[in-house]
């Protein structure tokens, strides 16, 4: 069944959830993509009768607090709560996926997941494909200035400032259609906390947000105050595929309109949106301690996603390599193609392809670690190849004939006279590949890895202490690439002296 | 130009018929006739560019053969069936720089091609390198590495190393031309040496003392052919053609 919500046509054009346009862009890429590839809805269905006793796959945001974040770990937030709440009033069961809002999208496009609650405002456009819930949270933007400043009180007192927006948010919508009027002029950044940072630390005068998000980091202390009314916004809803999974839908609004009716609803707003007053700002030492566990197990994914991809990349790196010199001008062709496509693309790109992309068309979700990992190592794999390739040809091409005269093979002499010359020469440029690779791992926090930054952004969406969190978090590497360095010369000097 | 008669008494151990060779539009070789019977010191002289070099690479198909036929100890070089590896296990090469490997030991660059071409274990192999650096004078650096060694001992290690598969020809591709005055002459020694046992041999040298003393046959070349040929006393004391007494007139 279908929800058409009088009040959600009657909103001006939403932007919907606050994400960076380059996602939403990305997507409609993609789904290009998935229609010229054809695959399209062939995965698990879900029966349309009854929901009790069975489990649905819930796909969701990575970090959006108030609505979604990690809490030491575990997967929290008014989303969250709200649908396991719901699921337990109902009957059925959840199994959440905490994709990333666009990797959600997809995902529920593919049937890949059940429904989706990700703080998604209901949209004219996302109801061509989705079907949505009743609105479970009426949204709205509001301005923020540093919690020491009171020269700011409203619109008026913005001439000649720069106020800071979530790109592609109703907050930067709003805050641009009445930049005119006020005289202010409106940046874009891409995530609350790094916002929140604009503002606290001067560069911005102002912040435009949704109000939750605005009030959850007030809650947490992030340094602000609100000094706006809230203007009326879109609302969220739950969404399914169209035309499908009707039940659960169903059993959503039912759950819904009986947490309102008996207060649960509001319980949980009021635990996440409460007032200010409670937080205590805590020591950096407490930060620390606190954040430990989570970051070492970022460093330890961030450890061994590179140390799959080195070992990837080294035998790509060497196949493309001797590829490269090969007398077949096909075997040449197909790695110099290989080289200069990943060179010639962004590791990011790749990203993003691995893990939205190929799932589309393949219509099978992609493990992140494959993804990362296909990510890192092809990349790395076109600068080792070229490595090896100069590496090899650095050697005296009387040593392959030395060995050539005595009667050994082509491989053989590779192997036991030009290649370990070439190793030698070529290690100082592979260390430095491995810790370049072990740096541009962090990238795959843009797909939800759970890598060292990643962990130290899920920590800061949460408590809004970002310059500290980040100097740990570069602490950690700079250990880590330090001792990777000084491990990777004790190799270098013991095999290659 | 006329090329001189080139005729052997002994059986043909390598046979060389119409060889050219050429480095794209740069024709080196202009066909080439030489043979060269078992046990025979043949010793190629000529000015530097006459391709006498590129001759020598051509009897182990170094580089590729453009046009003729090469037959080396009953093997046709030039055809595409023959395993060239196995061909080269009967022929020892050395170089004008060496070209040791200096990633192994002594003793390893001799055993490498035994191990791995699988004619002997490591011990046997690593036996048989202690005897071939005997006979070179070197049994003391068989664990030195390349590096560590003079020009002269680095080229004697060479030619050990190329004896080590008891290969029935040697070519020797100015063998002595990058080693200091001093070292020239324990290199030419153990080549003496092998001449005594009776080794094929082919020299690309420009010791002409050396050719003189120890070569059955001097072959003079000139721009790509076979100028003149003959045993050394005919061809240093009295030779037949204007190009090869030009040479000679400069160099003696």
């Amino acid at each position: 069944m279908t929800q058409e919500d009088e009040r959600d046509l009657k909103t001006p054009v939403s932007t919907g959830h606050s994400w960076p346009r380059v996602r939403a862009l990305l997507g409609v890429v993609l789904g290009l993509l998935l229609l010229l590839g054809g695959v399209g809805s062939a995965m698990a269905q879900t029966s349309d009768s009854g929901v009790e006793g069975k489990t649905f796959v819930i796909g969701t945001d990575t970090t959006f607090a108030p609505f979604e974040f990690r809490q030491d770990g575990e997967l929290t937030g008014i989303d969250m709560d709200l649908i396991r709440a719901i699921a337990e009033s109902e009957g059925f069961k959840v199994e959440i996926r905490s994709l990333g809002f666009n990797a959600a999208l997809q995902a529920l496009t593919s049937n890949q997941v059940d429904g989706v609650i990700a703080g998604m405002s209901i949209t004219d456009e996302r109801k061509q494909v989705y079907d949505f819930s009743e609105p479970y949270f009426e949204s709205g933007i509001q301005m923020a200035v540093a919690r020491n400043n009171d020269d700011i009180k409203g619109y008026e007192d913005l001439k000649g400032k720069t106020v800071v927006a979530k790109t592609g948010s109703e907050g930067e919508t709003y805050a641009k259609s009445i930049a005119g009027k006020y005289g202010f002029t409106v940046k874009s950044l891409d995530q609350s906390a790094t916002m929140v940072e604009s503002v606290k630390s001067g560069s911005a005068a102002a912040v435009f947000d949704d109000y939750p998000v605005l009030a959850y980091g007030i809650a947490q202390n992030s340094g602000l105050k609100a000094v706006t009314d809230k203007v009326p916004g879109g609302s969220y809803g739950f969404a399914v595929n169209k035309g499908k999974n009707t039940a659960l839908l169903g059993a959503f609004n039912d759950g819904l309109a009986k947490m309102k009716a008996n207060g649960e609803y509001q319980k949980i707003l009021d635990k996440y949106l409460a007032d200010p007053t409670a937080a205590a700002p805590s020591t950096f030492w407490d930060l620390l301690v606190k954040s430990f566990p989570a970051l070492m197990s970022g460093l330890k994914n961030t450890l061994l996603v590179t140390i799959i991809s080195f070992a990837v990349a080294m035998a790509l790196g060497l196949l493309a390599g001797f590829m490269k010199i090969s007398r077949n001008i096909l075997l040449r062709g197909i790695a110099t193609t290989f080289v200069n496509v990943f060179r010639g693309t962004p590791l990011l790109l790749w990203a993003f392809m691995f893990y939205f992309g190929i799932p589309q068309l393949i219509g099978q979700p992609i493990n992140i670690w494959v993804a990362g990992v296909l990510t890192l190592s092809l990349n790395s794999g076109a600068y080792v190849a070229e490595i090896v390739r100069g590496g090899i040809q650095s050697v005296d091409p009387g040593q392959l004939e030395a060995s050539r005269s005595l009667g050994l093979g082509y491989g053989k002499s590779m192997q036991k006279v030009v290649v370990p010359q070439a190793f030698k020469m070529m290690t100082p440029s592979l260390i430095n590949q491995l810790i370049i690779m072990l740096k541009d791992s962090s990238l795959l926090l843009a797909i939800g890895f759970a890598e060292l930054l990643y962990q130290g952004q899920q920590i800061y969406a949460a408590n809004f202490r970002v310059t500290e969190t980040l100097l740990i978090v570069g602490a950690i590497y700079f250990i880590a690439i330090m001792a990777l360095t000084k491990l990777a010369n004790f190799a270098d000097r013991r095999f290659n002296k | 130009m006329s090329t001189a008669p080139v005729e052997t008494q002994k059986p043909a151990k390598i046979t060389v018929q119409g060889l050219r060779k050429s480095f794209g539009a740069n024709e080196v070789l202009k066909g080439i006739d030489v043979q060269i019977g078992e046990g025979e010191v043949v010793c190629i002289i000529g000015p530097s560019g006459s391709g006498k070099s590129t001759l020598l690479r051509c009897l182990n198909k170094l580089e590729e053969i453009s046009a003729g036929q090469v037959v080396v100890d009953g093997f046709d070089v030039t055809d595409p069936k023959v395993d060239i590896n196995e061909v080269r296990r009967h022929v020892g090469m050395v170089f004008q720089h060496f070209n040791l490997f200096p990633h192994m030991s002594v003793a390893e660059n001799i055993m490498l091609a035994p191990v791995e071409l699988k004619k002997a274990t490591k011990a046997e192999a690593r036996e048989q390198a202690l005897k071939l650096l005997d006979r070179v004078g070197l049994r003391a650096k068989a664990d030195a590495r390349p590096a560590s060694l003079s020009g002269g001992q680095k080229q004697r290690v060479a030619i050990a190393r190329a004896l080590a598969m008891s290969p029935g020809i040697m070519l020797f591709d100015e063998a002595t031309s990058a080693l200091d005055p001093e070292m020239v002459g324990e290199v030419l020694q153990v080549i003496r040496d092998l001449a005594d046992e009776g080794m094929t041999m082919v020299l690309v040298t420009h010791e002409m003392g050396f050719a003189k003393e120890i070569g059955d046959r001097v072959v003079f070349m000139a721009d790509g052919v076979v100028c003149e040929s003959g045993p050394p006393s005919e061809l240093f004391g009295n030779p037949q053609q204007e190009r090869t007494k030009e040479f000679l007139s400069k160099v003696l």
